[in-house]
């Protein structure tokens, strides 16, 4: 551990911004039927933007579920849906969420009501299951986008069946509102998300200065935007001036660890409700979380999209998302992604919400030791269910696994 | 006519000699190896209290895990439908049953006649059931039967998030290290039972007046917590841990 | 004992033996047909185009999970897997399926989606396809979709078999699949209507079976089994006293439940399982372009996996038609651990089927069923109560 002693860094500016604009946009989604707004509950990996161009407002349970794990409300929901029959191995999303639209618990006494629904089975089979309890509570119309699996590729039937669907997901959105589809609009709107993704994954990429000028879980916070808001001027800018902080940052060699000394690659979706433990955690060992798989997965399908026809390329674009593609590319993108960081260790941490990004970690963990040499750790939980996690357990396998990641080092030094 | 009830339960078996007057006795002893012979020589020792012979009754009903090994059974019920039928012996107003036992707990919901009408049991997981509070007295060392009188001493029951018997006997231990009072400690566990078995009652939709049963209903903290959790009154009687044997002696009885 | 047919031993074998020898042991029956100079093709689920595999002049056999220990597999998946993917996997690492030829993974839920995966990476056959099925049934983009994917299929099957598929060749194996459909839903409606015909242990080793023996042999077999049903050869008097009740669930490779269960006064007289009617709902018409044929069957059958999408009610209306049809008071819904797909379901199915005053109860097992004391006080209750 250090010996110097070191001063914090200070808060990132751009935090209270990024709370500004979440209040508004959940006042406005909240306030939709008095504005004459139509709301639409919207997976997180869905394709967003032909909403956004129809003036309807996106509203994403992830993004929820996620805020009820960070105020730790995640228990008593889940707990709740149990009640109610709904089996404890199943997403901690669903079920908070599923809980919350019934009793209007969280932090923010539950969502807006759906005019309609969207699920995109690019992340999950989950979303299909979860979205029809939603269509059957509210009664709202359901449409569901569906992207085959890329196991291996991209076959050219999936790619033909995909684009059909976005005509009659275009359909399905003009019938719902009885308005037609703007073009121009569209495209403005599709070239902002791509703006906004393009950003995005340059701030991310500001982590691969020594030291970094922001982890991970830096990232976890600032997602919020290019989830709920990509496609909007909104957070184009926002994300701008966030990269141009972070840019300063790493010119006045500001980094988010004081002493940072490890690097270290995060996968799978964070622990809501003990990002502030771990990250104090890991800045004790002067570890830095620099990458993960999480954060970029709202940026990595950007070089399928054409930014002069959105609506003709998004179909790809969504279908070859992070978790839908094979084990053995995901395992590439991790390996090809340590190497661009320069870390020193991958932290995967075993969601027991989420099968498809978790079922293959030990193989990906297999690849990453036989091709990077360097040491894993797995970290198991329950996103949001809090009930699920042991402190003493993790914090010894943190602690062995620091321990290793200090020896590789000392050995490369030597 | 003389009427027997027999529960025989992983720990503990239970008997229940009753009449068209009422209960006359009962009876309880450990369980031990063999469930057949603990069937038998419960049903002597009850027997030889209230000064009856086995030709005085008229009909037994065996229940619980060892129901099947009792041979001398005239029937067997499972211990879900003699709870429901011994707590509307016990009270007929009662409509939601709640029995936490030694490795199984149950919600059940009975209609006017003591007849159970839906009900719903733990999974092979031992949250909320009497092992879960067996485990966390030896983390504590401290005697089981003083954890309801200790719980109530304390105002501020300390938080166990793990719903796994393990992962909470290592938050346990980690409270214990950190030096929290052993009341809160103690509360905080009963909070935690309380939380799970409210969940199973909830997945029936249990409503009020609620009898809790089996051995845990003794625990006065447990009692308490599944009241605030339940957010309604949790009867108990004093016959709790003997309720099974009664219903299956009631059932007997009708027979 | 009966003498019914002559087996290749020249001993003489009730029909019903032939099923239960392959349903204990289908490894066996599967390394037999092997040496017989068979190619075999496991099969992950009951959306697999058997009739495509057969066609291509392979055999197609349902794999299953293990009832021995995980050892291999829980270094691939973790703890909240579901026992039938880990059991599978485990059976492929340990060498226990070295005859197949390879497999085929229809997209279902997330965890075959990453078995699939984890199955491609870690074993050697020689044959090894996914058929990413659509996700939603009800459009017309997802139907043809289906028939592209069969279409992928059929040349993955040309290429590795280097023989072409003829139309021919197709409607012939469709012919044969529809009429092993068509009797195995026959025994069900024979059973349904005399429960005392045959035991739930032995219909589940009957339907586990035809997924395992050769299928050109299947259909004769079924037609000699159900004509010994006819002949009373394995009734069960008292049965037909029993509480008539509807399974529901995906797999259940646990004849005993079906014991059990009997022993409690409750019988099964039909079910909606992944080994049971979703493997013989609905047969494929005939005289139209085959792939289209059977793409129609996967896609319009109305009692549809819960990892597809037919509608937000469907199940929940034919589970209540089911119970209807066949006058069954309750259903138990036999669960396995850790299967999103149908653990989502279950609230909605509970509360849908009660409102219809069908009784429901829930059984959540992994590979092996829950202690039989526990089991018995749970169903002893259920059916003591309707």
């Amino acid at each position: 551990m250090s010996q110097t002693v070191s001063k914090t860094p200070p808060p990132i500016a751009m935090d209270e911004k990024m709370k500004e604009i979440m209040t508004n946009y959940y006042i406005e989604a909240k306030t939709a039927s008095d504005s004459g707004k139509r709301v639409a509950w919207i997976t997180s990996g869905g394709p967003v933007e032909p909403l956004i161009a129809m003036d309807i407002i996106p509203v994403y349970p992830e993004n929820h579920g996620a805020m009820i794990g960070a105020s730790k409300m995640g228990g008593s929901l889940c707990e709740q849906a149990e009640a109610m029959g709904y089996s404890g191995d199943i997403c901690s999303y669903a079920r908070a969420d599923i809980a919350s639209a019934v009793t209007c618990g969280g932090p923010i006494g539950g969502l807006p009501r759906p005019d309609m629904l969207i699920a995109c089975n690019n992340i999950c089979g989950t979303v299909i299951k979860w979205y029809e309890v939603l269509a059957r509570y509210y009664d709202a119309p359901l449409f569901i986008f569906d992207t085959p699996m890329c196991h291996t590729d991209y076959p050219e039937e999936s790619k033909r069946y995909v684009q059909r669907q976005v005509h009659e997901y275009v359909s399905f959105l003009e019938q719902v509102t009885g308005r037609k589809l703007d073009q121009d609009k569209m495209e403005e709107v599709g070239r902002l998300s791509l703006e906004a993704q393009r950003l995005w994954q340059a701030v991310l990429d500001t982590a691969t200065a020594r030291p970094s000028p922001m982890t991970a879980f830096d990232g976890f916070y600032h997602l919020a935007l290019i989830v709920t808001l990509r496609g909007t001027r909104v957070a184009v800018d926002y994300y701008r001036d966030l990269l141009a902080e972070m840019e300063d940052r790493v010119a006045k060699g500001i980094g988010a660890v004081p002493n940072e000394r490890y690097r270290l690659m995060w996968d799978n979706l964070p622990i809501w409700y003990r990002l502030k433990w771990l990250s104090k955690k890991f800045a004790a060992h002067d570890a830095a979380l620099v990458a993960d798989t999480y954060n970029t997965a709202w940026c990595r399908s950007l070089r399928y999209i054409d930014e002069n026809d959105f609506l003709g390329s998004m179909a790809e674009g969504y279908t070859r998302m992070y978790l839908n593609i094979g084990v053995d590319q995901m395992a590439d993108t991790i390996i090809e992604m340590a190497e661009k960081y320069s870390v020193d260790g991958l932290v995967m941490h075993s969601n027991r919400s989420c099968k498809p990004y978790s079922f293959g970690q030990y193989d990906i963990q297999r690849m990453v030791r036989e091709r990077l040499d360097i040491p894993c750790l797995i970290i198991e939980s329950h996103m949001i269910d809090e009930r699920s996690f042991s402190e003493a357990q993790t914090e010894t396998r943190i602690d062995a696994f620091m321990e290793l990641v200090e020896e590789k080092n000392q050995c490369k030094e030597r | 006519m003389y009427a027997v009830g027999i529960d025989i339960g992983s720990i503990t078996t239970k008997a229940a000699v009753i009449d068209d007057n009422g209960i006359l006795g009962t009876r309880i002893i450990s369980t031990g190896y063999n469930a057949s012979e603990a069937g038998q020589r419960v049903f002597d020792e009850l027997l030889r209290e209230c000064s009856l012979k086995p030709s005085d009754i008229g009909a037994i009903i065996s229940t619980g895990y060892g129901r099947n090994s009792v041979t001398f059974a005239d029937k067997s019920l499972t211990e879900i439908i003699c709870h429901g039928a011994g707590a509307h012996y016990l009270n007929p107003s009662v409509r939601a049953v709640v029995d936490v036992g030694g490795q199984d707990s149950k919600a059940l919901l009975i209609d006017d006649k003591g007849k159970t009408k839906d009900f719903a049991m733990n999974d092979k997981c031992a949250a909320g059931t009497g092992r879960f509070l067996e485990v966390m007295a030896r983390a504590l060392e401290v005697d089981l039967d003083a954890f309801g009188a200790l719980s109530l001493q304390s105002d501020t029951p300390c938080r166990i998030s793990s719903i796994c018997t393990v992962f909470a006997e290592s938050e346990v231990i980690s409270l214990i290290s950190r030096g929290e009072r052993r009341e809160d400690i103690i509360a905080g566990i009963h909070e935690s039972v309380a939380a799970r078995v409210a969940a199973l009652a909830h997945r029936v939709g249990v409503h009020p007046p609620l009898m809790m049963t089996g051995g845990v209903a003794r625990n006065i903290g447990v009692v308490t917590a599944l009241e605030k959790k339940l957010g309604m009154p949790v009867e108990v009687s004093s016959y709790a841990q003997v309720n099974g044997a009664i219903g299956a002696a009631v059932l007997a009885l009708k027979n | 004992m009966h003498p019914a047919t002559a087996t290749e031993k020249g001993t003489f074998m009730n029909e019903l033996d032939h099923f239960q020898e392959a349903a204990k042991n289908p490894e066996g029956y599967g390394k037999n047909l092997k040496a017989s100079g068979r190619p075999v093709i496991g099969c992950l689920c009951s959306y697999a185009p058997e009739e495509l595999i057969h066609a291509a002049g392979a055999h197609p056999m349902r794999l299953f999970g293990t009832k021995e220990a995980i050892v291999n597999a829980d270094g691939h998946l973790q703890t909240y897997c579901c026992s039938l993917a880990k059991g599978v996997l485990e059976n492929t690492l340990t060498g226990r399926l070295s005859f197949l030829d390879g497999a085929v993974f229809p997209h279902t839920c997330d965890t075959i989606q990453r078995l699939s995966d984890i199955w491609r990476l870690n074993t050697d056959y020689d044959f090894f396809a996914d058929v990413v099925y659509p996700v939603k049934l009800n459009t017309q983009s997802a139907l043809d979709y289906t028939v592209d994917i069969f279409e992928r299929f059929k040349k993955n099957l040309e290429s590795w078999s280097g023989q072409s598929l003829s139309e021919a060749d197709l409607t012939r194996s469709i012919e044969i699949f529809n009429s092993i459909r068509d009797q195995l839903a026959e025994i069900y409606r024979m059973r349904s209507k005399d429960p005392a015909c045959l035991s739930g242990s032995l219909l589940s080793s009957v339907v586990k079976g035809s997924m395992i023996l050769d299928r050109d042999e299947l259909p004769e077999r079924l037609f000699r089994l159900r004509k010994e049903i006819e002949e009373g050869r394995y009734a069960v008097p008292g049965n037909e006293r029993k509480k008539r009740l509807i399974v529901a669930g995906s797999l259940c490779d646990h004849p005993d439940f079906f014991s059990i269960l009997e022993e409690s006064d409750g019988v099964v007289v039909w079910d909606d399982l992944c080994t049971g009617s979703r493997y013989f709902d609905e047969t494929v018409d005939i005289g139209v372009p085959p792939l289209e044929a059977i793409a129609r069957r996967y896609v319009e059958r109305r009692r549809p996996c819960p990892a597809k999408h037919l509608s937000n009610t469907a199940r929940g209306e034919a589970l209540a038609a089911m119970a209807e049809e066949h006058k069954a008071s309750g259903v138990i819904f036999f669960l396995l651990k850790f299967c999103d797909p149908h653990a989502f379901d279950y609230p909605y199915l509970k509360e849908y089927l009660e409102t219809r005053n069908v009784s429901v109860t829930l059984v959540e097992v992994e590979n092996q069923l829950p202690p039989e004391g526990q089991l018995k006080t749970r169903l002893e209750t259920f059916i003591h109560m309707l």
